[in-house]
């Protein structure tokens, strides 16, 4: 009787799991740093780390495989926890940017101003996150028409008819205009190698833009969770917390898009083992998210590079094959988690 | 006897045999045939030589200048055929499989059918290019997937909408299959494959094209056979098995004979999305939601495959778009329609 201490051990156990988390981030960091598709094996990789080893090596090391790396924890931070909040809008365990189609937006969007002429990375980005927009702008209106928003399968169902379509309008422009199809042929595939210093540049106030305006719509977000009515009772409104976390969901998976390409599956896989982790609570899965998220993306980075050197697969083909399984467990679970 | 037909339906007879025609179905198929011959006429006339369609159809039974003859009797005839058999063919498989599941969008293409056997077509192109390969394995990787669509959904009936997403879940895996093994090859094996992975008539193996006329010839009969089943199978399982059908077996029938229809025809054309989806829904619009469809949805399905065909060729001429390309654009808007539209009952 004189033993009440549990509130204090379960904040012990969360923050053991997010330190553990953490962990495991540094870790697959330092994992992609060690291995690559080159000839610097992970010794010789170690040694440079250190200190020691050629010029050659240390810029593989420094100038490709690091830039590379923080470009992955950025995208998969922003990917994680666009994710969670989509979940979390569309109270939908299934629900995941690339397979509503806000990434197939935003890559419709960049493939479309890159016909016309653009070609600077800065209006890319913008371009991206307009796109991205109005692909949450229809997820939330489809969510919205009759009945569809209630089941989370037919969601979807909706959003893989809406990102199919996006994506054949895509491959129409890219095969009608073989310049802009040269130019981006490597992006539209979605992969971290590649990319220019100055990716990291820009990305990275679009990410941290994105996830600071995110802070104010979690507690509303937390309390949408109880439904519609329990959340306009206490004092939070449903419509605007939505729309606003949309935005935010748009600003990063658009920046994520525009710095890596289309990357589908990252939004499902990371809230779902969050939530195995910590439960449901968007309040405690979001920082788990934030962590994961990189850990995902940049070991599918480090498949990719392995699996088939000296080429590199497209992340998506990996994040996919882990992916897809997920989706199918998630749905043939008898009870499908209520968000 | 005048009084044991049905309305609507005529009654032809020959000696002891006798047969009852459904009138407007039969009318619904007298159109589109009609409209199937004007379009393949069309589609027998555009091209990069200018023929109008009038010769283009006498140039099809040897009239004509030699070299339109040539022109239209060996090139453009083997692509008019492609198409017609592989509409056809994805416009049963279509309607089999949305009767067997009981939802309009329960298609090969949506549960991933079209993927798996795209898959393990490219997988046979990339590795052993032989030209019967590619049938043989689409055929095994459509029966791949849809074995894996069923099996992990734990059956077609009740589970509804869960049992699509686990097929685009399926579905999925394959298609990072295809680019993984695309990923894989050089960059000329590649770009052959390229066109085809999106759903092409240009690159149509003749001998595949031959591969699914013979398998059209018998699934026909068999679907036609399986008609009364089916129909009783759109009501639930105990109705049906209290009219004495063998529920089991007559899904196992269907399942085989979509999985051949859809196998085969992938590997003439590859993944092609809406025929499957729309053209079930537009015979059974023109007859009247009476029973099953298949011929008219296989009539439906190759009118509308021969005119995708015809205008990815004709609109951004000289560019061609590849014919899923022209279909993706067209069938997402169409899917997301009957999503909105279709009532939440069907839900499990």
């Amino acid at each position: 009787m004189t033993q009440t201490l549990p509130a204090p051990t379960l904040v012990d156990r969360y923050r053991w799991r997010v330190y553990r988390c953490a962990g495991l981030l540094a870790l697959v960091m330092v994992t992609s740093l060690l291995l690559g598709a080159g000839d610097t094996g992970p010794w010789r990789a170690l040694s440079t780390l250190l200190g020691q080893g050629s010029s050659e090596e240390r810029f593989v090391l420094f100038q490709l495989r690091w830039p590379r790396t923080l470009l992955g924890l950025l995208v998969g931070a922003a990917l994680g926890a666009a994710g969670i909040v989509l979940q979390a809008t569309t109270r939908n365990p299934l629900a995941e940017p690339g397979m509503l189609g806000v990434s197939a937006g935003a890559s419709l969007a960049v493939v479309i101003a890159v016909a016309l002429g653009a070609s600077s990375a800065t209006v890319n980005l913008g371009v991206a996150v307009a796109g991205a927009l109005v692909g949450c702008a229809l997820v939330l209106l489809v969510s919205r028409v009759g009945t569809l928003g209630d089941d989370p399968v037919r969601l979807v169902l909706a959003g893989a008819a809406f990102s199919s379509l996006l994506a054949a309008l895509t491959s129409l422009i890219l095969l009608h205009d073989q310049r802009s199809a040269d130019e981006i042929r490597f992006w539209v595939i979605g992969a971290l190698a590649g990319r220019s210093g100055d990716t990291l540049l820009w990305s990275l106030p679009g990410v941290i833009g994105g996830l600071l305006l995110l802070l104010p719509a979690i507690r509303p977000l937390a309390s949408l969770a109880l439904g519609e009515r329990v959340a306009a009772g206490l004092g939070h409104h449903p419509q605007l917390t939505r729309m606003w976390a949309l935005v935010a969901v748009a600003i990063l998976v658009g920046t994520a898009t525009a710095a890596a390409g289309p990357i589908g599956f990252v939004g499902l896989i990371v809230p779902f083992m969050a939530r195995r982790l910590v439960g449901p609570d968007i309040r405690r899965t979001l920082l788990p998210a934030l962590l994961l998220g990189p850990c995902v993306l940049i070991s599918a980075d480090i498949i990719s590079r392995l699996t088939v050197r000296p080429y590199e697969l497209p992340i998506g083909v990996i994040t996919a094959f882990i992916g897809a399984p997920i989706l199918i467990a998630v749905v043939r679970g008898q009870r499908m988690p209520r968000l | 006897m005048k009084r044991s037909i049905p309305p609507g339906h005529w009654l032809l007879r020959s000696g002891s045999w006798s047969v009852l025609v459904d009138r407007r179905a039969c009318l619904a198929g007298l159109t589109l045939s009609l409209a199937l011959v004007v379009a393949g006429a069309l589609s027998l006339a555009s091209g990069s030589a200018d023929i109008d369609a009038i010769s283009a159809v006498r140039a099809l039974f040897g009239v004509g200048e030699p070299m339109q003859v040539f022109l239209v009797r060996e090139l453009r005839l083997e692509r008019l055929l492609a198409g017609l058999f592989t509409g056809a063919a994805l416009g049963i498989a279509g309607c089999l499989l949305q009767t067997l599941a009981r939802n309009r969008l329960a298609t090969p293409g949506v549960i991933g059918i079209d993927d798996g056997a795209t898959a393990f077509a490219v997988a046979s192109i990339v590795a052993v290019p032989t030209s019967l390969a590619p049938p043989a394995l689409a055929l095994i990787g459509a029966m791949t997937a849809a074995a894996l669509a069923f099996g992990l959904a734990g059956g077609s009936g009740a589970r509804g909408y869960r049992f699509i997403v686990v097929g685009i879940g399926v579905g999925a895996v394959f298609g990072a299959l295809t680019n993984l093994m695309l990923a894989r090859t050089d960059l000329d094996s590649a770009n052959q494959a390229y066109p085809w992975t999106v759903g092409s008539l240009s690159a149509r193996p003749w001998l595949a094209v031959q591969l699914l006329g013979i398998a059209l010839l018998l699934a026909i009969p068999c679907a036609k056979g399986l008609n009364r089943a089916l129909a009783t199978l759109r009501f639930n399982d105990s109705v049906a098995r209290g009219l004495g059908i063998d529920v089991a077996r007559v899904r196992l029938l269907t399942l085989a004979l979509t999985v051949l229809l859809t196998g085969l025809a992938v590997a003439v054309v590859g993944p092609v999305g809406l025929i499957a989806l729309a053209a079930p829904e537009m015979a059974r619009y023109l007859s009247g939601h009476r029973g099953v469809a298949v011929v008219n949805a296989g009539l439906a399905g190759a009118l509308l495959m021969v005119c995708a065909d015809w205008s990815g060729r004709t609109v951004l001429a000289p560019v061609e778009i590849p014919v899923g390309i022209v279909t993706a654009v067209i069938g997402g808007p169409y899917l997301l329609w009957i999503l909105i539209r279709q009532p939440v009952r069907s839900t499990p």
